[in-house]
């Protein structure tokens, strides 16, 4: 099991160096980058076989990194769209838009990208966990202006900026929740290991406990892109190279939640599920508002995407607060969200780099240029506006009927009717682009055609997803659930 | 109970701090004198001064009012009344009932107001230049001045400034407290504000551009003018008194007796003179702020002042 | 009243408060510097106070570090930077300053109304700085949010960790020596991707006045 988890996160780790040391950049570089994050992958499903077989696994002094289900879950997401981006990233393929030198910074930087949000979803140790996120944003903030031009130069300062301010300030709700811990139990090298927490959690200060998980919340949360603190992502993720946005849209939002997840529940034993539901459901609810209401006026796909991810990270938010049928609707959009939000911004770069532009005014006739990229990017809008037989609509029912359940008959309302008006903004922006005429200048059929396969993967993998997932994915989301609610 | 000997010493008290107070002023102008490399002049020119303007006739202008002539007086009364108020020899004072931190307050802007006005009253627009000025510096600093020694307060439990001192001297501790420091830090500050020395004002500058209460005084002329300079000497003695007094307090009598009022005088003149040393020495370091900064550095005190609140009101 | 540790605790909160604050007052690339090195001189000092009293060596290294990474050397590279950026000395902030001194007084008021639970529970003599850190993050904060060059929202940040550090070292006497290094590793990381993307501004805008990074607004 040991190999397992070195293999789980040595391998992008090892793509990145590989990336460093081999200098000029060479199309095998790539390559091998691809076939580890496969490794990764295939490392990360092991892992959680073992974990559904009963296992618990912990590694490092004062077993700093532990696997879970809800870890396993996350891992495999992870790894899922890290895998994904890194086949379908520059420097493997013949690209007329990146240079090699572009090339061989994205796998290095996308490699270290991986590798710290896999050491954050697998760090038993609190602090460890928000080392690994605070590198995350150092990883991914030199990617964002791969292409240098205004825009994006003043996107990654942004980036940067609003989230190590953020992670800052989970910072501080780390250290008040270890202040509390030592001031019970006494300093000890394990005082930050999650497990600890749980267990002296009854007996912790539910003040100081609630002060701590404010913090946690702002801080994480601005990772997560929730609003208020959104302000940076819509910026982020449009300027980003496309497999840079599939991974921070897909799963690095996803790893922010799974650490508000980690200390809701010390949280919850601590003061009781009151307060931290309410919060997580007014932020949920500011941030599908928000992204509601801004999907209306937007010009530019990626930056529809973006706020898109808003909109479901505001709803997996929602979810949360919703007791424990809301966390397993929530994890189960989380997996939905990963899959469609990395198949639709690698899409997003194929067109970009046939079309030249980001604006959807001058985008037109997709279905009839490039025919697998266009249908499967109608069909992940399809997915993304929530409706059957894709997942994310799967995902939203058990949502809200666990609002239902839980006696938020006004605000399951009210998050319908915000999602409705994100549906019609989205698919009426969506039609002009799918059909029309080709314009001018733009060449027609698909390039690169074996890149379609992962992403013609990804669409069967949400149908499949839609009519309930495979047996073993129910039984991770089970347990995870299990976990993340207790 | 307040003795006769009581009302005595706080009457000496009064007429001490206003024969000492142009000597102080003379001993500040004398060492910024020396420092700047002239010779200047000796320590009790400013009584000179002070009986030259006495005897010279007054010209009052024709656009002036009652205000005019009255101003004078009332500054010179309510700095004088303050000196009653202010521990510069012994606590407890006869006079503790009725004065304490905010009756202090309230008469040092009495003061500050009605020069203010006097300013205005002949219509020149020198005066009215420097009576805006001067409200703009007194806005900030006047809430500072009570919030600085309101921190104090909060530790000896009441605003009365004897006690205050009573308290610090009982507490030797506390008087490097981080409140006391704070405190001290905004006091210095606003002191400087407060008597128009450098670096808010120039007091030795007649430039229409850098100066606030010379602008206020310009048409002022014999002995209305020698009564609001004393007034203004007092003032800084007041100051130090309650920047020496409160943060540094042994040496202050608390009994009556000839042998701790002695020593009470010896420790005043000392502390008088230290303080007067540093300022000088202050003065000749700092330039002139322009006057836009001024608030800013006000703020400053302002907030060093909060602080103090905050950090005394914790570690009571 | 506190004992003599206490009370030396709370002045060096004091003194690493008032240079966070000096933030607010001095405009001028320099005098940032000057006051973040001073903030982290003052704080290297508070850390090796408390590695005095409670004899941990560990807080020793700590101090240390703090003395020669943030003291010395993050403040060097600022200096290069100013100077490689050039550029107007001091911009106009978004709040002046006296309203931004005053603000800052009533943040700090505010840190301890929301650090009561905590000096509630905690039992140490250092506990009084602990508003004092707070209030210095609330600060820095403001800092941040307030001020338009590129440059000295680089130093609110900074100033931002010191807090937090600080907060840590009065609440539990610092945190697990192997975090601490991560928690430095990722300051000295962030601290100079920042500087990276700073120069980037610099050479795609010719500027670094936030004001100018307004392109993407929608």
């Amino acid at each position: 099991m040991r190999l397992t988890y070195l293999a789980l996160v040595g391998a992008p780790l090892a793509a990145a160096l590989a990336a460093a040391l081999v200098r000029p950049y060479h199309r095998g570089v790539g390559v091998a980058g691809a076939l580890l994050a496969t490794l990764s992958l295939a490392a990360a499903l092991r892992l959680t076989g073992q974990v559904l077989a009963g296992a618990a696994p912990t590694w490092g002094p004062s077993d700093m990194m532990r696997v879970d289900a809800l870890s396993a879950l996350l891992a495999v997401c992870v790894a899922f769209v890290a895998a994904l981006a890194s086949w379908l990233g520059p420097g493997i393929g013949r690209d007329e838009h990146y240079t090699p030198a572009q090339a061989r910074r994205f796998r290095i930087f996308s490699g270290l990208f991986a590798f710290t949000m896999l050491i954050a979803v697998t760090a038993n140790n609190v602090a460890i966990m928000w080392v690994a996120v605070e590198a995350t944003t150092i990883a991914s903030a030199l990617l964002i202006p791969l292409h240098v031009s205004k825009a994006s130069v003043e996107a990654s300062w942004k980036y940067i900026l609003i989230g190590s301010v953020g992670i800052a300030l989970a910072f501080v709700g780390t250290v008040l929740g270890y202040f509390d811990y030592v001031h019970l139990a006494g300093e000890r090298e394990s005082a930050l290991n999650w497990t600890s927490l749980i267990a002296a959690a009854p007996s912790m200060h539910p003040r100081v406990m609630a002060l701590s998980f404010v913090f946690i919340v702002i801080g994480y949360g601005t990772k997560a892109g929730l609003a208020p603190m959104h302000t940076w992502l819509p910026d982020a993720h449009g300027e980003a190279p496309a497999p840079l946005s599939a991974m921070m849209s897909g799963v690095l939002l996803a790893v922010a939640l799974y650490a508000i997840i980690r200390w809701k529940v010390v949280v919850d034993l601590t003061v009781g599920p009151e307060l931290p539901d309410r919060l997580l459901l007014v932020l949920g609810l500011a941030s599908l508002a928000v992204a509601a209401l801004s999907l209306v006026g937007q010009r530019q796909y990626k930056r529809l995407l973006a706020y898109s991810s808003i909109e479901h990270t505001g709803l997996m938010c929602v979810g949360l607060g919703l007791g424990p049928l809301g966390v397993f609707a929530a994890l189960l959009h989380l997996v939905n969200h990963a899959v469609v939000k990395g198949m639709m911004f690698l899409l997003s770069g194929r067109i970009l780099d046939r079309y030249r532009t980001t604006e959807m005014g001058e985008i037109s006739g997709l279905l009839r240029t490039m025919p697998v990229t266009g249908g499967l990017f109608a069909a992940g809008m399809l997915a993304l506006a929530g409706l059957p037989p894709f997942g994310i609509f799967f995902s939203k029912f058990l949502l809200v009927r666990a609002g239902f359940a839980t006696g938020h008959a006004w605000l399951m309302a009210i998050v319908l009717a915000l999602l409705l008006a994100a549906v019609v903004a989205m698919l009426t922006q969506i039609n002009g682009m799918l059909y029309g005429a080709r314009p001018d200048g733009v060449r027609a059929g698909e390039t690169r055609r074996w890149g379609l396969v992962p992403l013609a993967l990804c669409a069967v993998l949400l149908v499949a997803l839609g009519f309930g997932g495979f047996g073993s994915l129910q039984t991770l989301l089970d347990r995870a659930a299990e976990i993340a609610s207790r | 109970m307040p003795s006769p000997a009581g009302y005595a010493v706080a009457i000496a008290q009064a007429a001490l701090a206003l024969l000492l107070a142009p000597g102080l002023v003379g001993l500040i102008r004398l060492f910024k004198a020396r420092l700047q490399n002239r010779r200047g002049a000796p320590v009790w020119q400013p009584y000179l001064e002070l009986r030259k303007l006495f005897a010279k006739e007054v010209v009052v202008s024709t656009n002036a009012s009652w205000l005019f002539r009255a101003a004078p007086f009332v500054v010179f009364t309510s700095t004088v009344a303050v000196a009653f108020l202010v521990p510069v020899l012994a606590v407890p004072s006869p006079f503790d009932a009725v004065g304490d931190l905010l009756v202090v307050v309230y008469l040092l802007l009495l003061g500050t107001f009605f020069l203010a006005l006097a300013g205005l009253d002949p219509g020149s627009a020198f005066g009215g230049m420097g009576s805006s000025r001067e409200m703009t510096v007194a806005a900030l600093s006047e809430p500072t001045v009570a919030l600085a020694i309101f921190a104090l307060a909060l530790g000896a439990g009441s605003t009365n400034l004897g006690q205050i001192v009573a308290r610090t001297m009982a507490d030797p501790a506390s008087a490097v407290s981080p409140g006391y420091l704070l405190a001290f830090g905004a006091l210095f500050v606003v002191t400087l504000a407060e008597n128009g020395r450098l670096p808010v004002d120039n007091p030795a500058t007649h430039l229409e551009l850098t100066m606030i209460h010379e602008a206020m005084i310009l048409e002022y002329s014999g002995r209305y003018l020698a009564l609001i300079e004393w007034a203004a000497w007092l003032k800084v003695l007041l100051f130090f008194s309650l920047l020496g007094n409160l943060f540094v307090p042994w040496g202050v009598a608390t009994a009556l007796t000839p042998a701790s009022l002695g020593w009470a005088f010896a420790t005043l003149i000392a502390k008088l003179a230290v303080l007067g040393v540093v300022l000088a020495v202050f003065e000749t370091r700092v330039a002139k702020l322009r006057l836009f900064r001024v608030p800013e550095l006000l703020a400053v005190s302002f907030v060093l002042a909060v602080l103090a609140i905050t950090v005394s009101f914790l570690v009571r | 009243m506190d004992s003599a540790f206490g009370q030396l605790a709370v002045l060096g909160s004091s003194l690493v408060l008032m240079c966070g604050l000096t933030l607010l007052w001095r405009r001028g690339s320099s005098a940032h510097i000057a006051a973040f090195a001073a903030q982290s001189v003052a704080l290297a000092a508070t850390a090796a106070l408390i590695a005095v009293f409670t004899g941990s060596r560990e807080l020793w290294l700590v101090a240390v570090a703090f003395l020669g990474l943030k003291g010395v050397l993050m403040p060097i590279l600022l200096s290069r930077m100013d100077r490689r950026l050039g550029g107007p000395r001091e911009l106009e902030p978004y709040v002046n300053t006296a309203t931004s001194l005053v603000i800052g007084g009533l943040l700090v008021v505010l840190a301890y109304i929301v650090t009561r639970p905590v000096l509630e529970v905690s039992r140490l003599p250092t506990r009084s700085g602990m508003p004092l850190a707070m209030g210095l993050i609330f600060v820095s904060l403001f800092v941040i949010i307030s001020r338009k060059k590129a440059l000295t929202q680089v130093i609110g940040f900074l100033a931002l960790e010191n807090g937090i550090a600080l907060l840590a070292m009065l609440g539990t006497y610092g945190i697990p020596f192997i975090v601490e290094m991560g928690v430095f590793l990722d300051a000295l990381m962030g601290f100079l991707v920042m500087q990276i993307v700073i120069y980037r501004i610099q050479e795609t805008f010719e500027s670094i006045d936030v004001e100018q990074l307004n392109r993407l607004s929608q």
